[in-house]
């Protein structure tokens, strides 16, 4: 063996590892979501808002219908949803379906917990088992059905009723089977049960944040990192402070914002 | 940068010469851990590296790249023990040499990319024990793998330095493993 030779496979090493990172940095994928991560960042920001405003466009008209026109003028309906909404009167009465509803519990098995909150036509729903698996979905409500996706592949199949939402959610390729009840709000100082988020900037990471609360004061939270890459490393949340609303997390407080069908906030 | 060691006083049957011949190399390979664990922590990751066509996501390219360059060194580090004699009625053959240096290369230019991507996507960060140890791993390795590639064409070293340098990296390396691809495949499925 030449003397040299240990000396080129470090300098082809120092290569190609300049190479690969050339590559990442022109890469338009990493460059669209590098500047994703500043507030001001406007190719992002446009790139988001194109989707956003064509969706709340078409959002508009089922987000108003389903809440507001069965209420006033029947009649409407199956002008506006022809497709859907005879189906619904066939299955489900009208009264059973609340246009407003939060729903929170564990699942059947695997230790997480998952959250769901309808408002007026649209759908959120947050899973969570405290450690890796982390997933936000989000969606319409159509007669009581809910057909949310989220990051991954990430699916929730859910029918609700006044008293409970019962279904399936898909994430990380685990299928976790659950029976929510309706959150009740309660009248103590605390928080109530529901669905928590927060996010945050730490150590130039930005990170979110989630929190299922449980009646009775149980919690299930996971953070995630790099919160807006396709696939965010996630791991256990620390404990939300019920009555502060606040974590403390690597130095940082993290102030949490409830997510709740019943008030709309967070919608 | 090689001929410096050269350059030292003769010490004529001093160990101490020797070990002397480790320091250029050792603060090389420091300097190198060092460069990468800064280069980390202050570059604002990304978030994403670049994906490869066939396969589920960057931690599944990562992943299978890291559990390749594994297999590699563990060749590495059998043939190292063929060619010092440490397998019993195994006699070194002759290609073993090359099947050394060979493995060695591959493993390290499989890790490479791992490791860039790593650095540039999700840098060096400590938000769980296993991400700490495997950040501060990752650093080690590139700086343990200078020192054993720049120790290995000197002469006069102790004979226990390039089998604790090799084995120092091969240890790394296996921590590294377990902390990323290990952890990736239990926690989210072994597939591409």
């Amino acid at each position: 063996m030449k003397p040299t030779m240990p000396l080129v496979t470090l300098l082809a090493g120092a290569a190609l590892g300049v190479g690969v990172l050339v590559a990442s940095m022109l890469s338009p994928s990493s460059t669209a979501s590098a500047s994703g991560y500043g507030a001001t960042s406007a190719a992002s920001a446009t790139k988001a808002v194109k989707p956003a405003a064509a969706s709340s466009a078409s959002a508009t008209a089922p987000a108003t219908a389903p809440g507001t026109v069965p209420a006033t003028a029947p009649g409407t309906v199956p002008a506006t949803a022809p497709g859907t909404v005879p189906t619904a009167t066939a299955s489900v009465p009208k009264a059973d379906v609340p246009p407003k509803a939060d729903y929170v519990a564990r699942t059947d098995s695997g230790g997480a917990a998952v959250a769901i909150s309808v408002h007026a036509g649209k759908a959120v729903a947050y899973m969570c088992n405290g450690h890796a698996v982390a997933a936000w979905l989000k969606g319409t409500a159509k007669a009581g059905k809910l057909e949310l996706t989220g990051k991954n592949g990430a699916r929730l199949d859910v029918s609700y009723r006044t008293g409970k939402a019962t279904g399936s959610i898909m994430a990380d390729g685990t299928k976790y089977a659950f029976s929510a009840p309706l959150v009740h709000r309660g009248s103590s100082g605390h928080r109530p049960p529901g669905l928590y988020e927060a996010t945050a900037m730490v150590h130039g990471v930005k990170i979110k944040a989630g929190w299922v609360v449980l009646p009775g004061g149980s919690q299930v939270g996971s953070v995630e990192y790099f919160a807006d890459a396709d696939v965010a490393p996630t791991a256990q949340a620390p404990v939300l402070d019920l009555t502060t609303g606040t974590a403390r997390y690597d130095g940082v407080t993290l102030v949490a914002s409830l997510i709740s069908g019943f008030t709309g906030s967070g919608f | 940068m090689t001929a410096q060691p050269d350059a030292l006083p003769p010490a004529p049957a001093d160990v101490s010469l020797g070990i002397g011949k480790l320091i250029v190399p050792s603060l090389i390979g420091g300097l190198v851990a060092l460069t990468l664990g800064v280069y980390g922590r202050l570059h604002h990751a990304t978030g994403v590296v670049v994906n490869v066509a066939g396969f589920t996501s960057a931690g599944y390219v990562k992943s299978w790249l890291a559990t390749v360059a594994t297999v590699f060194a563990i060749v590495q580090v059998s043939s190292a023990l063929v060619m010092y004699g440490k397998i019993p009625r195994v006699t070194a053959p002759s290609w073993i040499g090359r099947l050394h240096q060979w493995s060695g290369r591959i493993a390290f230019l499989l890790a490479v990319p791992v490791a860039v991507n790593c650095l540039y996507g999700l840098g060096f960060q400590t938000y769980s024990t296993r991400v700490l140890i495997h950040s501060l791993l990752g650093c080690a390795f590139f700086g343990a793998f200078a020192v054993k590639m720049l120790i290995l064409p000197k002469r006069g070293l102790p004979g226990w330095t390039l089998p604790l340098a090799g084995a120092v990296v091969f240890t790394v390396l296996i921590g590294l493993w377990f902390t990323s691809a290990f952890w990736f495949f239990s926690t989210f499925g072994l597939h591409r």
